[in-house]
This record gives C-alpha cells, structure tokens and sequence, in this order.
C-alpha cells in the first residue's frame, strides 16, 4: 500500500495514516528540492554560455580593436566592411520601412478579421522559416539574373527586404496594434477619413513601437550573411566609397566568413594570425554593434511605457 | 464639397497601396516556392534518377573529383542530407530539455534578480549573427574537439571538424530561438492556472509538472519544431567548423563527428556560386529539398499552435 493510500484510507489507526502523510509530504518536498536544483543548474548553464560566448567574443576581439590599422582601407582594415554594412542597412530600410509599415497598416486598420488576415499570417510564417540561405538562393536567381541587376548591392537589399518582411510585420502590427481603440474612434467621430485618421492619430501613438521595431530589424540586417554571398557578392571594386547601387561589395558578415573560410590564407601580405586577429576584431564589432541596437531598442521601449503611463 | 472628395480619394488610394503591400508578402512566398521549385526537377533530366540523388553518397556535379578522370558528374545528395539530418536531430535533443528547462525555472520561480539579466541576455543572444558563432566555433569548439578526440581520430591535424562541432554550434543558434518561443508559451498560462494547483497543496514542482507544462505543451512542441527549422536552414555558423567536401567512409563509427564532413547548406555556400548551368541545377534541388522541409515544419507548428489552449 502506498503512502498516500495508506493516508487517506478510513480503516487505517489514525497513526499509521499520519506517519504516511508525514512520508509523503517529505517525499514530495524532496522531490521538489531535487527538481529545483536541477533547473537551477540547467539554467545558470544556459546563462553561462550565454556570458561566454559575448565575453569571450569581446576578449579575443579587443586587441585589434585598440589598432587604428584595423580602422583603416588596407586588406587588414574594415573600412569599407562598415561603409557598405551601414550603406546596405539603410538601403534595405528604404525599402522595408515603409513597405512592411503599409502591410501592417493594412491588416490592422483596413482588412476585415478573418480568412485574408490567416492567409497574409501563414504566408510571413513560412517566409520567415525559408532559411536565409535558401532566400539567398531565391534573390540570386530573380533579382541577380532574371532582373539583370547582378550580384549587387540593390539585389542584396532586395533581398534582405523579402528576408526581413515577416518580422517587420509582426513588429509593426504589434506596434499599431497597441493603439487603443478609442483613440481611433475619436478621430473618426470628429469626421476625418480613415486614412487622415490614421496619420493624425495612430501612426503618432504608435511611433515608439514602430522604432523599436526599425531597430530591431536593423540588428537582423546588420547580423544576415548567408543571404548576401549570392546576391552582393563576398568582394569589394576598387573603389568601395561609392553610393552606386549595382555594384558588388561585402559586408562585415560576410567579410567574416570570407576570412575564415573560402579565402583562409589567401589574403594578400596578411598572415594566420593575422587573419585570425581581424576576424576576432569584426566579430567583436558585431557584437557591439549588436549590444548597441538592443540597448537603444530597450530605451525606446522605455519611452513607450513613460508615454502611456504619463497619458 | 472638392476637398472632401480629394481626401476621399486619397483614403481610397491609401488603402489600394496598403493591400498592395500586404499582397507583396504572399507574392514572395510564392515567388520563392515557384522560382526555386522551378529549376529544382532540371537535375533530373540530366540522367541523373531520384533514387541516386537520395541515396548516392558522392557529390560532385562539376566533375572535378570524378575518380576516373573523365570529368563525369555524380550527383549523390544522400550524405548531406545525412548530414543535416544528424547535426539538426542531435542538436535539438539536446537544446529541448536544455531550453525548456530554463523557460518553465525562469517563468514560475526565478528570482526577480535573475530574470533581470536573463531577459536582455536572452533578446540579444536571439540576434547574434550566425557567422559570429561560427567564428567562435572555429576558434574555441574545434580545438577543444581535437584534443579530446585525439586518441579517436589519431591526431588528425583537421580533427575537431566535423558534425561534433556542427552540433554544439547549432546548439548554440538555436538554443535563444527555442528558450524565447518556451517562455512565451509558459507565460499565456493564465496565473489562475498555478493558484488552483497550488491551492490543492501541490510543491511548486508538481504545479510545474502537472499544470503549467501540460497547459503549454503545444506552446513547447512549437518552440522546438521551430528550433528544427531554424537549425536545418542554418549556414554560415556550420559552414566554418564542417570543412568538409566529401562524407567520410566511416560514417556508422564514432569517429565521423570528429573529422571534416558535409551537409547541405554548408555545401550550397562553398559551392553554388561557382557553379553554372547544369551542375548549378543540383544545388537547385538540394534548396527545394530544404524548402520542402521547412515547410512541412512550419505546417506542423502552425497545426500545434492551432490546438493551443492558451495563446
């Protein structure tokens, strides 16, 4: 007989039941000691990793980062990686801003609530499980060749646009969403259109959100390289510094992953452990790059609270 | 009277561009199935059967390698698929327990000082660029491998490689992505949930065994199919520690997560870009395989996310 049967059985003496419910209660407190303990651990292991992985990153990147060298427009500086870095990121916002914007616009102000919303959501979930890489693959073939643009900067913007789509989707949306009703409601009494109402009225209350949200797809277009190898090319022309949208260049990704893999000892008049050194520099610099946007995600999320907390 | 129908004008054109851009995200989706599902069947009729494709284990659609000298294409994808297989299964398994532990510890009973430097931990490792950790991988997993795996491989001097590195790479991707989809579904468990197990004098891990969990199971089966998708799409990070080209012999021993190996997508980024015409189409087929997987994933999570309780 177990213990809880023993405890709860009317024939038992009453001893007997109360050392079995004494048995019982140890037991289950042990049991709850011993999960905790376990999940106390799986988690500061997670944790750890974690703390690693971005210290560790800093370390091995900080003595390149004090060189001015690696600031500069040889084969060992990241010059032109940070030029067409932050020139891919803004040329991808140009188009992804507004267009993601207008998307989720249109599914929370316009579309009726039904079957179109369900459509328009499986489509950007499956877009956003289409692996970057694959998506390079996509942007290659329709942008590079079929519309004569070639590997890049515009194909790779293009691309990072139909990468990023869904999640600026969700980011907006959620952003717009938060909108209280009545605030529409009160525009539209007053008699205006819908579309004056939502210039006037939700895209100003919605304004932190839709920052977050920039920000945040900034740090995807910031961190991407498997889509870019295929469509903006892993090479830099002979001058880099140029607003021209078609030619091909790399980015601190994929510069990263050309140093390390298909051109690992190939760099001219730069050794190993050179190599090694400014890899470790850009991924530092990514990773800074990266505590940046998450930061000042985070602040205006804060803004966001103090705005409707003070309203 | 002609202002107003100015700006109704303008609501109406507003709202055609806002369809437009909401329509864009379907024409994508489908833009990417249609065009890459397109050239993917070319390989076929290269006298090339589906039978050899998936279960042929020497890839080499150039010819380059051909052991014979004359310059014939194999096409046998079966050992990168292998390769993406293994990697993906033996990092979800050990990400799952790892990230689902983690989430219900940091959801029910982290302390409030702990949930503070988990939550931006988490958010920032979410978006650490793949190539990144590849890095990191290169640098610190594959050494470490190699000495541990000294006595298995013989000292290779290109030991370390390989899918052992792979996985604890992908582990390290797809870890924040599975955590933060866990801890979102273990937090749309309504409170009223946890007060009623505990008021039924439940230990804090019986109310987590018994209530939350089973509450959320579909949450989590979602967390960790999407934690599929994300490490079978995954690239550049895998990319750098497989340094591979061929699958080894030996693949049934211990020894192959030691030394340099394949799968697909690591394969599709040495290579796809300097292919052309009829060995490009086999990368083609090798991007719908992974298009067609992703796809059956997201169908699953948006099926488990459908039968949610809570949400």
């Amino acid at each position: 007989m177990s213990a809880q049967e023993v405890a709860s059985s009317e024939a038992m003496p009453l001893e007997e039941r109360l050392t079995a419910l004494k048995r019982l209660s140890r037991r289950l407190a042990l049991r709850n000691g011993i999960a905790m303990g376990v999940l106390w651990l799986i988690t500061i292991v997670v944790a750890a990793i974690f703390i690693f992985v971005i210290i560790d990153l800093l370390v091995q990147g900080a003595p390149t980062l004090v060189k001015a060298s690696f600031y500069g427009t040889s084969e060992a500086g990241i010059a032109p990686e940070l030029f067409n870095t932050f020139y891919i990121l803004i040329l991808t916002e140009i188009f992804l801003f507004p267009i993601g914007l207008a998307a989720a616009i249109f599914l929370v102000e316009y579309s009726p609530q039904g079957r179109f919303i369900t459509v328009i959501h499986f489509a950007a979930e499956t877009l956003a499980g289409v692996p970057s890489l694959v998506l390079g693959m996509f942007g290659f073939l329709v942008f590079a060749v079929y519309a004569h643009m070639g590997t890049s900067r515009l194909a790779g913007a293009l691309t990072l646009l139909c990468l990023n789509f869904p999640l600026a989707l969700r980011l907006f949306e959620q952003a717009l969403a938060a909108v209280p009703g009545e605030l529409r409601e009160g525009g539209l009494a007053l008699g205006s259109t819908k579309w004056h109402m939502i210039r006037t009225v939700v895209l100003p209350s919605a304004l932190p959100g839709l920052i977050t949200g920039l920000i945040l797809t900034a740090g995807k277009v910031i961190g991407e390289a498997a889509a870019l190898i295929f469509t903006m090319g892993i090479f830099n022309p002979g001058n880099v510094f140029t607003l021209n949208p078609l030619v091909a260049s790399d980015t601190l990704t994929t510069r990263l992953y050309y140093i390390k893999g298909p051109g690992a000892g190939s760099l001219p008049g730069v050794t190993s452990s050179q190599e090694t050194a400014l890899a470790a520099g850009i991924a530092a610099v990514l990773i800074i790059l990266l505590l940046v946007i998450n930061i000042a995600a985070r602040g205006v999320g804060r803004a966001i609270q103090r705005r409707v907390t003070a309203a | 009277m002609q202002s107003m129908q100015r700006a109704r004008l303008g609501d109406q054109v507003a709202r055609v561009v806002f369809f437009i851009c909401a329509i864009l995200l379907v024409a994508v989706i489908i833009g990417v199935i249609v065009f890459i599902g397109s050239k993917a069947f070319l390989v076929f009729g290269q006298g090339v059967n589906i039978r050899g494709f998936f279960l042929g284990t020497f890839w080499d659609p150039t010819g380059n390698g051909d052991p014979t000298g004359n310059g014939n294409p194999s096409y046998g994808a079966g050992g990168l698929i292998l390769g993406s297989v293994i990697t993906t299964v033996i990092a979800v398994i050990i990400v799952t327990p790892l990230a689902i532990g983690t989430a219900v510890f940091f959801t029910e009973s982290a302390p409030g000082w702990l949930v503070r430097i988990m939550q931006p931990l988490i958010e920032i490792f979410t978006g650490v660029p793949s190539v990144v950790v590849g890095f990191l991988g290169l640098l610190v997993i594959v050494p470490l491998l190699q000495k541990l795996s000294a006595p298995l491989t013989g000292n290779l001097p290109t030991g370390g490689f390989g899918w052992g590195a792979a996985i604890l790479v992908l582990v390290i991707m797809v870890l924040p992505t599975t955590l933060s989809i866990s801890i979102d579904a273990l937090r749309a468990v309504p409170g009223s949930v946890r007060e009623a197990s505990l008021a039924l004098g439940s230990t804090r891990w019986q109310m987590m065994s018994k209530a939350v969990i089973p509450a959320a199971v579909t949450g989590l089966g979602t967390a960790v199919v999407l934690g599929f998708t994300r490490a079978i799409g995954e690239t550049l990070a895998v990319a750098l520690v497989l340094g591979g080209s061929q699958i080894p012999d030996n693949i049934f021993t211990l020894k192959a997560f030691f030394q340099p190996n394949v799968n697909i997508t690591a394969q599709i980024a040495q290579d796809f870009g300097e292919t052309a015409g009829a060995a490009q189409n086999a990368y083609w087929t090798l991007a719908f395989v992974l298009l067609v997987i992703t796809f059956i994933f997201v169908s699953i999570s948006r099926f488990l996310a459908s039968r949610g309780v809570y949400k």
